[in-house]
């Protein structure tokens, strides 16, 4: 059964953006180093606003930094 | 670990404790054939107050302690981000509700107990364990869900 996934490019956009640490991001997007790491890991999901600032701390559209695609298949 | 892994650690050692302490208090009395409501009440008295006053103190010491040894390893005067973020508060959600359960499947046993004959003073000392072990519950439960990731 197909399931769908919210996936990111966080960690390829941080290195893009002058190697930024997770710790900055977090600072820019107002949240702890450990929910970055969780987002980065695929194991949470960002709410709309969150995934809005991530998408501003990195100067994209939304789009480019997140994706909802098929996971993995059961 | 986290700061906020360390928080809920602080504040599930120190309701293991305060429950050790009930349970101790209460095996003795029984032991002694002293189980009278006046002081069953002064020891869910004290639980209670024990429990708020070591969970907020508990929470400040843990603040202090992790700006210090964040000052000591970085050598910076910063102060460390105690930021409550989306996250935290749908775990903190997650446990609530988790306790929430717990406690009620709880105050249920105890009524149970109340309704085949057993004295209310039973009742009243089981509600009272219940609600500490549903504290227990919701910290196990948020420790699981920060290992999950939300």
């Amino acid at each position: 059964m197909e399931k769908y996934q919210v996936r990111n490019n966080i960690r390829k956009l941080r290195f893009m953006n002058g190697e930024m640490t997770q710790e900055q991001l977090a600072e820019k997007a107002g949240v702890t180093r450990q929910t970055i790491i969780a987002i980065e890991g695929g194991k949470y999901a960002p709410s709309l606003e969150l995934a809005f600032k991530i998408a501003l701390a990195f100067s994209v559209p939304i789009g480019e930094v997140f994706s909802y695609e098929i996971g993995d298949t059961q | 670990m986290s700061n906020r892994k360390i928080s809920i650690s602080v504040s599930l050692v120190s309701t293991l404790l305060i429950l050790g302490y009930y349970l101790l208090n209460l095996i003795l009395m029984i032991r002694q054939g002293d189980l009278n409501s006046e002081d069953v009440f002064r020891l869910a008295a004290i639980v209670i107050i024990a429990s708020i006053v070591m969970n907020i103190a508990g929470n400040i010491l843990t603040t202090i302690v992790i700006n210090i040894i964040h000052a000591i390893q970085t050598q910076v005067e910063k102060e460390v981000r105690m930021v409550e973020d989306e996250r935290d508060k749908l775990i903190g959600l997650k446990g609530t509700q988790v306790s929430y359960v717990a406690f009620s499947l709880g105050v249920l046993i105890a009524m149970l107990t109340f309704v085949f004959g057993q004295p209310p003073l039973v009742m009243f000392c089981l509600i009272i364990f219940f609600s500490l072990l549903a504290e227990i519950c919701g910290d196990l439960a948020q420790f699981y869900f920060y290992s999950r990731g939300s």
